[in-house]
């Protein structure tokens, strides 16, 4: 078989590219019906009981998502410009296409109870019109730090910072929302500082964001691992190879996901810049390969069948085993990570074919003049021959020390890994110099939080939340999760009937408190209706049968680990506290979303991990028939892994999304040296009978192509180090670390371990694979 | 010949503007007889009114009142007396607004579980009545003086001649900036009326469901009120009409809000 395709493509080059080049532009004509999906939402399976409860409780309590604008002003928001400037602010933002305008929150928009004249109870907007003097800012303050409902949220007690909250029709339009918001603050903003912010908007620019990035990263990565190869491979014609071999394979496996009517998720925009430098990988080693003997046979075509031959089988094992990296992402619960794994692997299958054809056909087509000077010529003094040799004489001379040294490593990693923290927050997504990350921070920390968590009260009867007892229960319930320090605020129907009630008495706070019967809770409430409250108002945090109550629990800090924090302590206090007779108690809201698939998707990593593990190693077993070979060969693949997650545990680096599914990038790639290594030096010490001989040899033809993949990986994708989003920094350094750490550890801990027990490894008689070997003789590699 | 032109143009455009005022005023009078038709039926009224509230995903509430009301003034000063038998938990709540014309109403509630009778505040005519898609001014009436009315046309509705006549609010009113009613030609009820918000979106319909005649006099027994954006609607049915019976002033002070006048509410 794999004669019969090189045969073919050495025969009829231009029948090959032109067959590729065909398939190729079938699924380029795919792109324009992809479809963009950034919602983190549906991270979760569609039925999953988490999303359809927060469903839920959206529609009967309609809740929006919402953006939140803050603007920050010293020594005060509260004077007459600042709060004419916000009052003309809000109004034109009521303009805009895909908001909720009834249910914007701003101080001209929200309702303030309070006593009018002759003891009268009036609710009307706190902010009707545009003020005169600074004593109507200040009485607005006032009146904000006496409502429970509005202290904290819709301004800092201190008045320097105010909030509005606008709501959106659906989540994916935050980002344009956003735009517009800017250009009207920038507008009409005046000296203060505005800010955007909001999980939504957080999740649905990452999105926008994310593509961008993707649209020069990929092609930036690319060019540079196009310099990198010319520079050691000198032809320009040869280097074109791998990078169409590359640019193929990724328009094969997004065409193929966008055909099948897959969407392009935030994890699936990433499979270009995993499917890159697993396909060069093996075009490396080919073209490495091609490189080294081309001197030495002077023929293409002969010494293209002598590396192909010399490395289908390392190659056909590497692509093998990375796909069952990423096959492996199929047994995770979450969906768009499914989708990924299946079209990583789908990738890879097809890189490793492409390599096999595109690289001998476009050799081919290089004219035998334009090749006159390519080839390895005699660099015993180049720099890579010198660090080959440093290292062939360490892992020669110092092998016990080499092994002590991995030993400890392994010590050191395995404490590293216990230091993991599982944490993600879309808002971190971003750089911390990011717009959305500043307005973060900046709202958080001024006022009771960006974030919104709903805590649902259920009953089947209706009129059940006007029931005294059931109100003390929920008031007791927000003293209780006010002690997390992350939770900003709480509200509730319970504050919207403390506050009639103590405005009604004449601002008596010995009234704020929940009525001791349901008639007055009932006509404490039924006074908010008459007074001129809105009623939908009410019923954001009550349902009009009343046998639904929604808390709203606001949070400082998205982090998932805060949000546990905050449902933990939850679900302690409903262990000690039974919840009156009939109600019920439960979670929605998309940072609790985030942490249930943050869960599910750290579970489902780790179950599949351990399976692509084990079927790395029994792919291993089989390829070299010996389970010690086996066992050596997981070397490098594991230090590999636990030095990455230790070192990840040890800077405190949170365990996230990309860092969860770049688990399986690891495995499947640093795996490959190994084979590379392990499968030539075996055949080296089958065809030579002499283990000092095949010792020597490995660092020249399998250590300079594995030094290269090194060096043209690890720097082709440092530029995505300088990302403003935070995965692909993340995606940026595994890259870099996969390649030196496993390089590394093939090129010293292998040998070292192969030297050190050479006896017991390479029997007299060695069988192994040596069938495979070329009839070459003499500096054979 | 150009003189005997611009002649008849003149001519023309003075019969159409005169046409048009007079139009006017016949709008304005219809919508003042309308106005009166409705809201002052007799020179006092009982009723039982039933309220629906349903909002958009079709969950329903309901309320229940006995409603009094005397015409200090026809066309004038009114008073509205309303006691609450349900929903349960605010039954004997009373509810009383004395109606200035031209002025701020003012408005009293009774709560019966803290005893207290408090004024509430009229600033906003607008905000929603018991939580309907009513609000206090469609309760009340909204004086047709406070709009510029013209014709719109002749039309019918459900084989009825009616009067269809466009109500642009004098001073910038947040409740609507165009308003059409359709004025039944024979009773000069409001059989429809369609409010419209300054970017010409239809946001408010108030329909007349069902027309009856008591005591002589033909009332809007069935009534609703859509609120097209939000999605709600409040169907409100008049039961036990009596008109002229003789309410005395005196019942619409702060006494009877806290027991209510037994003559009349049972």
């Amino acid at each position: 078989m794999k004669k019969r395709v090189t045969e073919f493509s050495i025969r009829h080059p231009w029948a090959v590219i032109g067959i590729a080049v065909v398939i190729t532009a079938f699924f380029a004509m795919q792109f324009p019906s992809m479809k963009i999906d950034t919602d983190p939402q549906n991270m979760l399976e569609a039925d999953e009981p988490t999303r359809l409860f927060h469903q839920f409780a959206k529609e009967e309590f309609n809740l929006y998502d919402f953006i939140a604008v803050g603007v920050v002003k010293e020594p005060t928001a509260f004077s007459t410009d600042m709060l004419n400037r916000i009052y003309r602010i809000t109004s034109e933002i009521t303009e805009l296409d895909g908001i909720i305008v009834e249910d914007i929150m701003a101080p001209s928009t929200v309702d303030d109870i309070k006593q009018g004249p002759g003891g009268s109870l009036v609710i009307e907007p706190l902010m009707a019109g545009e003020i005169e003097t600074d004593e109507q800012a200040r009485y607005i303050l006032g009146r904000i730090n006496d409502s429970p409902i509005l202290k904290g949220k819709l301004a800092s007690e201190d008045g320097r910072a105010i909030a509005l909250f606008i709501p959106l029709e659906s989540k994916d339009v935050s980002h344009s929302v956003a735009g517009q918001i800017r250009e009207i603050t920038d507008r009409l903003g005046g000296e203060a500082t505005y800010h955007i912010a909001g999980l939504p908007l957080a999740e649905d620019s990452f999105g926008s964001e994310m593509f961008v990035q993707m649209a020069y990263s990929a092609p930036a990565a690319l060019i540079i691992i196009m310099l990198l190869l010319l520079m050691f491979f000198r032809q320009m014609k040869i280097v074109v190879a791998p990078m169409v071999v590359a640019m193929m394979s990724t328009i094969w496996a997004m065409g193929l996901l966008i055909l099948t009517g897959n969407t392009v998720h935030i994890m699936s925009s990433m499979i270009p810049i995993f499917l890159i430098p697993i396909s060069v990988l093996n075009s490396i080693h080919i073209i490495s390969e091609f490189h080294d003997h081309y001197k030495r046979y002077k023929h293409k075509d002969a010494t293209i069948r002598h590396s192909i031959n010399e490395l289908f089988v390392p190659m056909l094992f590497t692509s093998m085993t990375t796909v069952a990296g990423f096959v492996s992402l199929a047994l995770t619960p979450i969906p768009p990570v499914r989708v990924f794994g299946a079209f990583v692997a789908f990738g890879i299958v097809v890189a490793w074919f492409l390599s096999l054809t595109i690289n001998p056909a476009i050799g081919m087509l290089v004219s035998s003049r334009a090749l006159r000077n390519f080839g390895r010529t005699d660099d015993a003094h180049g720099p890579l021959s010198r660090v080959l040799n440093t290292f062939r004489n360490l892992s020669g001379r110092r092998n016990k020390s080499i092994i002590a040294a991995a030993s400890v490593v392994i010590v050191v990693a395995a404490v590293g890994l216990t230091l993991i923290e599982v944490n993600d927050n879309p808002v971190k997504w971003f750089k911390k110099s990011h717009p959305i990350r500043q307005a973060d921070m900046a709202m958080n920390q001024h006022l009771a939080g960006t974030y919104m968590n709903y805590l649902v009260f259920e009953s089947e009867d209706p009129d059940h939340m006007k029931d005294p007892q059931v109100l003390a229960y929920m008031e007791d319930f927000q003293r209780e999760l006010e002690k997390e320090e992350v939770v900003g605020a709480t509200t509730g129907l319970t504050d919207i009937v403390k506050k009639v009630r103590y405005e009604l008495f004449g601002a008596d706070s010995a009234r704020a408190v929940i009525p001791d019967n349901q008639t007055e809770v009932g006509q404490m409430l039924f006074l908010f209706e008459m007074s001129g409250g809105d009623p939908d108002d009410l019923f954001k945090f009550v349902t009009n049968d009343y046998a639904r109550a929604n808390l709203w629990v606001q949070l400082k800090n998205g982090d998932n680990q805060q949000v546990q924090r905050v449902v933990d302590r939850s679900e302690a206090f409903l262990a000690a506290h039974e919840p009156p007779d009939g109600i019920s108690v439960q979670w929605a809201g998309l940072p609790y979303i985030n942490i249930e698939w943050q869960r599910q998707m750290v579970t489902g990593m780790r179950s599949s991990l351990m399976s692509s593990y084990i079927v790395v190693f029994l792919m291993m077993t089989f390829l070299f028939r010996s389970i010690r070979w086996g066992a050596i060969s997981m070397l490098p693949l594991t230090i590999t892994i636990m030095a990455i997650y230790a070192f990840i545990g040890y800077i405190g680096k949170p365990y996230d999304m990309p860092v969860a599914v770049l688990s399986s990038l690891t495995l499947g790639l640093s795996i490959d040296f190994a084979i590379h290594f392990i499968q030539r030096l075996r055949t080296l010490h089958a065809r030579t009978q002499s283990f000092k001989e095949a010792f020597h040899e490995i660092f020249e033809g399998a250590g300079r192509a594995i030094s290269r993949n090194v060096l043209v990986i690890a720097i082709g994708f440092v530029p995505m180090m300088f990302s403003s989003l935070v995965p692909y920094v993340t995606v940026g350094s595994f890259f870099l670390a996969i390649m030196v750490v496993s390089g590394l550890v093939t090129m010293l801990l292998l040998p070292a371990i192969s030297a050190t027990f050479n006896k017991a490894l390479f029997p007299a008689r060695a069988q192994a694979s040596g069938k495979e070997s070329a009839p070459v003789r003499g500096r054979a590699a | 010949m150009r003189k005997v032109t611009t002649y008849l143009i003149l001519v023309f455009t003075a019969v159409l503007a005169s046409t048009a005022m007079a139009a006017s005023e016949d709008a304005t009078e219809i919508m003042k007889k309308s106005h009166l038709a409705y809201y002052y039926a007799g020179n006092d009224g009982l009723a039982e009114v039933g309220m629906t509230l349903i909002d958009k995903k079709g969950k329903e509430r309901s309320r229940q009142f006995s409603m009094l009301r005397l015409d200090v003034e026809e066309g004038g000063n009114q008073k509205y007396y309303t006691y609450f038998k349900k929903p349960s938990d605010v039954s004997r709540l009373t509810f009383m607004v004395h109606k200035t014309s031209g002025g701020n109403d003012a408005r009293w509630i009774y709560v019966p579980a803290v005893d207290l009778v408090k004024p509430i505040s009229a600033d906003d005519k607008n905000s929603s009545f018991v939580g309907s898609d009513f609000s206090y001014e469609d309760v009340s009436g909204r004086h047709w003086m406070e709009d510029n009315h013209t014709f719109v046309k002749d039309s019918a509705l459900a084989g009825a001649p009616v009067y269809v006549i466009e109500s642009v609010p004098k001073e910038s009113y947040k409740g609507f900036s165009r308003k059409l009613s359709y004025i039944d030609k024979t009773t000069l009820l409001p059989m429809k009326e369609e409010y419209y918000d300054k970017k010409g979106n239809l946001i408010r319909v108030f329909k007349a469901e069902k027309v009856e005649v008591i005591d002589g006099i033909a009332t809007v027994t069935v009534r609703s009120m859509e609120d097209v954006k939000k999605g709600s609607r409040t169907v409100v049915s008049f039961s036990s009409i009596s008109y002229n019976i003789g309410i005395e002033e005196d019942v619409f002070t702060e006494r009877y809000l806290k027991s209510p006048p037994r003559k009349f509410i049972k």
